[in-house]
């Protein structure tokens, strides 16, 4: 038996039942049946709440997969919790569900693997850790590893091994030497643990998390900075959480960081006449809220940026969050497919996201189009004006 | 082969695997609609679909009604679910016809200002797709965000806008509509049936597949407008007034926040609305609107605020989440008895120990729209039953004051005997005409039926109600 705690059952009953998430959530676009929309799964909730407010298990177990894959399919894009009517804290509560389904053994395959994969290899890749510097040799890049350094850049897994978008830890580690940041890579960085938190997986997620902030507070770093906006909310908002205690250091993502260089006059872009747009990443956008740092960085380079159709708070996921990817890839690219389309119809020349996941996904996309798109990193873009790449 | 895998088989046949489900989770949630239902409801009625449908096209919603007709099955239509009366909730089970697969924004007739869709377009859809155009929509739904524009054709069509533009019905030219039979036909004013007689049926005489809508041309000035004041009384005198001097694209009244019924005397109030017309003539409406609102002893809030509440006027259930759940009844009441009525709920509410709030939407100089919410706690499920009664308790009144529901479905149906005996008369005779195996949502808005198809009759129901709130007072 799974006690909800009280805040989350009130919300469970508070829910209007008024289907605005219903519109909004790009999975019910697809799916367009009712059990696969926030409001659809908060009813179902209801139903298998037994008495005392508590999950009822034998409920669970009836209804076992299907129910699995209603909550799996997700992209934890946040859009049902922007929209809802009374303020229910969604995300808090398809967290809450992932946790029980991932306790009772109810998940899809896939995370299964995915959670082995984390644990015994520290990525989600099933590499070898000692391999995640690798990137430094393939791109070239001017690394240093300290034993203390006023900055640790955090690379994250898919930055650190998918070679699509290893560029931007290119970017990310050219531009901090560009301005002589005082910056180390850690000697032994683990995944962050957000596709466990994702998973259900908390215990194991507290591993990961228990390691890294040990790492960073060796280096005596004030400050950590990363280009994943998945790593930023774990280091960020998932670690207190987590470990019961605010880490010791001040969490940034690049963007963030950029802002500041440019703001303070440290890194000065050229401007061009480049036309752009840009993707607001779920996790970066609407659920850390840093909407405002990527477009004056953007601003930056360029007077010719174009807002796409849903932008800022209201931006639609790329399809590669809550790691669809893994339990539905067919349904992901399709997400994708949608979320490019309108990306690519500001006619723009680049795209421009500030996440490896989503410039990962939607370059990929780009490549299935007729001419197709450059989609390119907020890093990446700025190392490439200023000459660094 | 049972006759309900025959019928099955021969669904997926005709419309294909992925338009139609049978899984247990869906029918779970197709079962109900925005209401929270009592537990005995589910003594009373079969509300769990056999299957549900997902049809794509009016050819598709066709071969379901022939089908259904063919095999008896009753066919429940369904927009978004968000009509409160029980119009979407299965009473013998059947076929749910979920018809949100058929949004397409079909045709812009920009000369003219008439725009074709399909039912199931949600009316956000239309509202941002008018954004590029020099057309807006002269009436929609405060559900706007997930409300389809057929589920508004089926029930009230009063909203924004009617204030100044009319209801819903005054502003479509044309429908396709799908009869329980399966023929398709296009209604208009001067067909037969013509359009009046098929608006606000409910989903018990078609299932509305296509609509062309009145547009109006988009206007200079757009001001909304937000004014607080310390009773009701005078807020909905200054609201009258308002309404005599001024032509508001819209005029809503509230109650702040709830009222506590516990301490409280007498509510502070507060209107919002909207002015749109040509710069000139807004800004004379809005001097005006100022003088009314100090007359009344009222404060106009700053502009940006009002924008704001303007900007929040879709999400009127935010207090629900205090309830976190409301018991309600919506009614059409003359204007000069919503003091009267506002302060018998008050009243009701104290009685039932519920905290309550009230909303009234303007339709003209004479009715509103009212709206009173009961906040309760359907995890206490004897006294969720027992302050149901509530919502009968409200309805009594209302139409003992002149008054009308606003819907009938499913919990309201035997008010219509008494609120608007004509318009059942009419009802009932078309039903008949069109629908005479009764299988387009049986058992709603004319009369009910229980499980077996057993006729519920109204005066059981309402006895049944009235002495649930006796022994609410005994419990
Ligand atoms: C927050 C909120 C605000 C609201 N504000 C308003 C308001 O301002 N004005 C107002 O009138 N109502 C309002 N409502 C009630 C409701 O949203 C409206 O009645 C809305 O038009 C219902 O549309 P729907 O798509 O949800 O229909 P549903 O709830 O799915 O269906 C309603 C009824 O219509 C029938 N039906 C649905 N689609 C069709 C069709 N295509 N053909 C034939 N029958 C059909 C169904 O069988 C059912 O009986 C509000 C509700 C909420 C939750």
């Amino acid at each position: 038996m799974f006690i909800i705690p009280k805040l989350q059952l009130e919300d469970i009953f508070a829910c209007a039942q008024c289907g605005y998430c219903v519109k909004k959530c790009p999975v019910y676009y697809f799916l367009g049946w009712e059990s696969t929309s926030p409001r659809g799964k908060m009813f179902t909730l209801k139903e298998i709440l037994g008495n005392n407010s508590r999950l009822d298990e034998q409920k669970i177990h009836k209804l076992g997969k299907p129910l699995s894959m209603r909550f799996f399919n997700c992209t934890f894009c946040g859009l049902c919790k922007e929209v809802c009517h009374v303020e229910v804290d969604l995300l808090e509560i398809w967290s809450k569900v992932r946790e029980v389904l991932y306790e009772l053994g109810i998940v899809p395959e896939s995370i299964i693997k995915l959670s082995e994969t984390v644990k015994q290899s520290k990525n989600i890749y099933m590499m070898d850790n000692t391999s995640r510097m690798d990137w430094v040799t393939y791109t070239g890049a001017d690394v240093n590893f300290k034993d203390s350094a006023e900055v640790v850049y955090f690379v994250g897994c898919i930055t650190s091994f998918s070679g699509r978008v290893q560029s931007i830890a290119q970017a990310v580690s050219s531009l901090l030497n560009y301005v002589n940041e005082d910056w180390t890579l850690l000697k032994d960085e683990w995944c962050c643990g957000h596709p466990l938190v994702l998973s259900g997986a908390i215990r194991e997620a507290r591993v990961l998390a228990f390691h890294n902030v040990e790492m960073i507070e060796s280096t005596g770093a004030k400050r950590v900075v990363t280009g994943c906006p998945g790593c930023y909310l774990a280091l960020k908002h998932e670690y207190p959480r987590l470990l019961g205690k605010k880490p010791k250091f001040e969490v940034l993502h690049s963007s963030q960081l950029l802002s500041t260089y440019i703001t303070s006059g440290r890194l000065v872009v050229p401007k061009s006449d480049i036309t752009l747009t840009y993707h607001d990443p779920c996790e970066l956008g609407r659920i850390s809220g840093i909407i405002r740092e990527p477009r004056v960085v953007l601003q930056s380079v360029t007077d010719t940026f174009v807002e796409p159709e849903y932008f800022g708070r209201e931006s639609i996921c790329c399809g590669s969050g809550g790691l669809l990817k893994a339990v539905n890839p067919s349904l992901a690219e399709s997400i994708a497919q949608r979320r490019y389309g309108m990306l690519a119809s500001t006619n723009v020349e680049v795209i421009v996201s500030a996440c490896p996941t989503c410039v990962q996904t939607l370059a990929q996309t780009a490549t299935t189009m007729q001419n197709g798109k450059r989609v390119i990193d907020l890093s990446q873009l700025i190392a490439e004006r200023i000459g660094l790449m | 082969m049972t006759t309900s895998d025959k019928f099955l088989s021969e669904l997926i046949n005709r419309l294909g695997q992925e338009y139609v489900s049978v899984d247990s989770l869906e029918k779970l949630v197709y079962a109900h609609d925005f209401a929270a239902l009592p537990k005995f409801v589910k003594l009373l009625f079969n509300t769990t679909p056999d299957v549900i449908v997902r049809p794509k096209s009016t050819e598709h919603v066709t071969e379901i009604m022939k089908l259904a007709n063919e095999y008896k099955i009753p066919v429940i239509p369904r927009g978004s679910a968000t009509w409160g009366f029980g119009g979407t909730v299965p009473v013998k089970g059947g076929i749910i016809l979920d018809l949100t697969g058929l949004n397409r924004i079909i045709h812009l007739d920009e000369k003219n200002g008439l725009l074709t869709v399909e039912c199931g377009v949600v009316w956000e859809d239309v509202i941002r797709f008018l954004r590029k155009t020099c057309w807006e929509l002269p009436t929609y739904p405060s559900s706007a965000l997930s409300s389809t524009v057929g589920g508004w054709a089926a029930t009230g069509g009063i909203g924004y806008g009617s204030l100044k533009y009319g209801p819903f019905v005054k502003n479509v030219v044309k429908v396709t509509a799908v009869l329980p039979d399966g023929r398709v036909i296009v209604v208009d004013d001067n067909s037969d049936p013509s359009l009046s007689q098929l608006f606000g049926s409910e989903g018990i005489l078609c299932v509305f597949t296509e609509l062309t809508l009145k547009m109006v041309p988009k206007n200079e000035a757009e001001m909304p407008f937000m004014a607080n004041f310390s009773n009701f009384a005078n807020a909905l005198m200054a609201a009258q007034e308002v309404l005599r001097l001024t032509r508001p694209h819209s005029l809503v009244l509230r109650t702040f926040g709830f009222v506590r019924t516990k301490d409280y005397v007498e509510s502070d109030a507060y209107f919002f609305g909207c002015f749109n017309d040509n710069r000139r003539d807004v800004y004379e409406q809005y001097l005006k609107l100022d003088s009314i609102v100090n007359r009344y002893r009222g404060y106009l809030v700053p502009e940006d605020e009002a924008r704001r509440e303007w900007e929040e006027r879709f999400y009127t259930l935010r207090i629900k989440k205090w309830g976190p759940s409301i018991l309600g009844n919506e009614f059409i009441i003359p204007v000069h008895k919503i003091l009267d009525m506002v302060r018998y709920c008050w009243q009701l509410g104290n009685q039932a120990h519920l905290d309550v709030e009230v909303e009234v939407m303007f339709i003209s100089k004479d009715e509103a729209l009212m709206f009173p919410l009961f906040l309760c706690d359907e995890r206490k499920p004897i006294r969720y039953l027992m302050s149901a009664a509530i919502a009968k308790k409200v309805l009594d009144v209302a139409i003992k004051v002149g008054g009308r529901p606003y819907g009938y479905g499913l919990w309201n149906f035997p008010f219509m005997e008494i609120a608007e005996p004509e318009k059942k008369r009419e009802l009932e005779r078309m039903k008949s005409t069109l629908d005479s195996q009764n299988l387009l949502n049986p058992g709603k808005t004319i009369g009910a039926e229980v499980m077996l198809g057993l006729p519920l009759p109204g005066k059981l129901y309402s006895t049944f109600m009235d002495g649930v709130w006796v022994l609410r007072k005994v419990i």
